[in-house]
């Protein structure tokens, strides 16, 4: 049973903190501008799309602790190679591997392409992407224990940004929602399928499993941390197809911080300015889990320390960005990773669950 | 020892290349209000008001203006004419001449949302006759004519005399199917500015004018409004105790308090519409003899208000009808109540001039002041 991942007392987390794992890695870049890419499919019926994802979510992760309570202290890089093989199964890890790295790479070019958009026109990609990487190295090396920590307070610190959205529902028209269920299902299902980039991050609990300390109380942090994200999900999508009209909304690209420009205090005159300097705190979570889910597929194959890994990736990711610069190029990359992760975070789970249990049945 | 110097090394590149553009504010003028004309070759008259902050005087706006092909362009070139880099990030308000409402402003709304340094909180007017002109009047009691024309849009919107036109409230009409944008209308009048009326468009293009006591109607409609004071005038011979000129039309000054609308589509072939307002006010002045005491008088000058509410909001609806501008929303309320109607913005404006409304207003007196 060399797959089998023994931790440290003290390196373990309390079960209730998956709560904030789960949820902070799902919210990222893409709140930013995920409706008018569900709109495209479902027109006012996105909020539809949005319910319907977030329960076939609650579906998957009932399956994914089905699959991680079989095999107890596996992550899911030992489990691939329990089921499948030494070989095959390393395989599948690399793929996962560089899903996790691709996963990184985009949330960072979408912020920092938002920060450029918005704010600074002028500031270079790589100071942006050097000044984030810095930050992620140094809580990395911290250990999984601050990453959470860091998760935590992503949460406490950002949540009441979900209440800044009172101020554009002053302005918005619930008679844009209607007709209700105009849309024929199949264009439903397509929205929610175009929502997958926005919605994942809950597979993080494929690697964070082993690291739980009382494994029997994971069911109901997971499921509460998906519930939140989905409720917060729908608010956002609600607000913004009865803030925007129709065509306003799918030229929007970015309609989430468009909501928040109609935001004006007395000493504060552009609020969407502060929302973007403050969603690095909302990233950050997500860069440091997946780098960190990264590694662990690493360490798995090969013998490398976390030091040498992270400063490896973190030069890799910088020279990248160097290409990604247009519109165009972005876009295409989250086109193409929300197609994969539909696969690897939706489809992937139901098929390794069958296969573990017939694997089961076999050899007993 | 090299660990620290690769530190040191680090952090000054970070903190070199992290120097952003920097705006001082004696380095800047900022616009605070751009008006956008046609002149007679087709071309955009940009007119800038610029405040330019200085610590040891007294801040200075001046108006400057250039011509170009497009709105952006105009403004390199009145960059040219300036000391200070112009800066679009306080702008407050734009302002497009009559001629150019004609031809449509779409493109403009559409640049003014790209553009990620305005706000989409700022407001939008049309100037009637040429916003060049207006802007460049030499008012003898206005020092900053932007900040003038803000705060009387903004004055006139909190208190709900005419509606709001932030950038993002008219281009969510401009991009809507079923609901045509409207914009107030701001005129020189002597040495004053004031709102004269609004501007109502069929998609982009102006195709008529409302007097800006009318707007009270439209706001009715439109379902955004709370509580303000109208005036509208009722027969005189509803007063029993009215003795002479009894055929004279009486004017009524009112103030809702509260109202609730509801607009139904009642039968999607026509396509016919009920539209059904509940107010409740008080009578702030009343140009005649009355006993508030008396139930039936009451009811009576009731009767009286719903009567000339409703034909005067038929006569608005029966002009934009003619104008062919659906600012009621009319459009709005048609795609949300029938299924797969696939409404585009012709479909409905070809529906629309033969659509029929029916209106019933309830207006109720809750008080009439301390006096009688």
């Amino acid at each position: 049973m060399k797959n089998v991942i023994h931790v440290k007392p003290q390196q373990m987390i309390n079960a209730f903190l998956v709560f904030f794992v789960v949820h902070t890695t799902q919210i990222g870049v893409g709140i930013h501008g995920f409706q008018r890419i569900i709109y495209q499919e479902s027109k006012q019926d996105a909020w539809f799309s949005v319910l319907v994802i977030g329960i076939v979510s609650h579906v998957i992760v009932i399956v994914m602790i089905k699959t991680l309570e079989m095999y107890d202290s596996h992550d899911l890089y030992g489990i691939n190679r329990e089921v499948f093989g030494t070989w095959i199964g390393n395989f599948i890890n690399v793929i996962y591997f560089f899903y996790c790295s691709v996963a990184f790479f985009s949330v960072l070019i979408n912020y920092i392409e938002v920060i450029q958009t918005w704010i600074f026109p002028l500031l270079s990609t790589w100071f942006i992407s050097a000044t984030l990487l810095l930050l992620v190295i140094y809580t990395f090396l911290g250990g999984l224990r601050v990453i959470v920590g860091v998760s935590f307070f992503s949460f406490m610190l950002a949540f009441w940004l979900i209440f800044v959205l009172v101020f554009p529902l002053q302005y918005s028209d619930p008679q844009s929602l209607f007709p209700i269920l105009e849309s024929k299902f199949i264009d439903i299902l397509k929205g929610a399928k175009a929502m997958t980039f926005t919605i994942i991050g809950f597979e993080i609990l494929y690697i964070i499993f082993p690291f739980v300390k009382d494994k029997k109380n994971i069911r109901k942090p997971v499921h509460y941390g998906l519930l939140v994200t989905t409720l917060m999900y729908l608010a956002v999508i609600l607000v913004s197809l009865t803030y925007f009209s129709g065509e306003q909304l799918s030229k929007t690209i970015w309609a989430t911080l468009s909501l928040f420009s109609i935001v004006q205090f007395p000493f504060l005159e552009r609020f969407e300015f502060l929302a973007v300097c403050f969603w690095m705190l909302i990233i950050l979570p997500n860069l440091c889990l997946y780098v960190w889910a990264a590694h662990r597929g690493l360490t798995g194959m090969i013998n490398i320390s976390a030091k040498k890994f992270i400063w490896l990736f973190s030069c890799i990711v910088l020279l990248l960005t160097f290409f990604i610069k247009s519109r165009i190029q972005i876009n295409s990359i989250n086109n193409i990773f929300g197609q994969v992760a539909f696969y690897i975070v939706f489809i992937y789970p139901l098929f390794l669950y069958v296969l573990a249990l017939v694997k089961k049945k076999l050899t007993s | 020892m090299i660990k620290k110097l690769g530190l040191v090394i680090l952090s000054l590149t970070l903190l070199i290349g992290g120097c952003a553009e920097q705006k001082l504010l004696e380095k800047i003028g900022l616009i605070t209000l751009a008006g956008y004309d046609l002149n007679e070759d087709g071309k955009v008259v940009t007119t800038a008001v610029i405040r330019q902050v200085d610590p040891e005087f007294q801040s200075m706006v001046t108006t400057s203006s250039a011509v170009n092909d497009s709105s952006l362009g105009a403004l390199t070139e009145i960059n040219r004419k300036t000391t200070k880099k112009l800066m679009q990030g306080q702008m407050r308000i734009t302002l497009f001449g009559e001629t150019l409402a004609t031809e449509g402003i779409g493109s403009f709304l559409n640049t003014l949302s790209k553009n990620s340094s305005t706000s989409s909180g700022i407001l939008l007017a049309m100037t009637a006759g040429n916003a060049k002109e207006l802007l460049e009047y030499p008012y003898k009691n206005i020092n900053d004519v932007g900040q003038e024309i803000y705060k009387l849009i903004e004055q006139n919107v909190d208190a709900e005399l005419v509606t709001s036109s932030t950038l993002h409230e008219v281009s969510q009409d401009y991009y809507s199917v079923g609901r045509d944008m409207i914009i107030p209308i701001i005129e020189r009048k002597e040495e004053v500015i004031e709102v004269t009326g609004v501007a109502l468009f069929n998609k982009d293009k102006l195709v008529g004018q409302l007097p800006a006591k009318d707007s009270f109607y439209l706001l009715l409609i439109r379902g955004k409004f709370k509580s303000g004071k109208f005036e509208t005038t009722i027969p005189g011979d509803i007063f029993s105790s009215n003795q002479s000129d009894s055929s004279e039309p009486v004017p009524v000054v009112l103030d809702t308090i509260s109202s609730t609308k509801k607009l139904k589509l009642t039968d999607k072939n026509v396509p016919e519409f009920e539209l059904q307002i509940n107010l409740n006010g008080r009578i702030l002045e009343l140009d005649a003899e009355m006993d508030f005491d008396n139930p039936v008088e009451i009811e009576k000058l009731e009767k009286a208000i719903n009567q000339s509410l409703t034909e005067e909001l038929k006569s608005i609806l029966d002009y934009c009808q003619e104008i062919n501008s659906d600012v009621f929303g009319l459009g709005k309320q048609y795609r949300s109540q029938v299924r797969n109607s696939k409404l585009t913005h012709e479909s409905w404006h070809a529906k629309y001039p033969t659509a029929k409304v029916n209106i019933k207003i309830n207006f109720k007196i809750l008080r009439s002041g301390v006096f009688e």
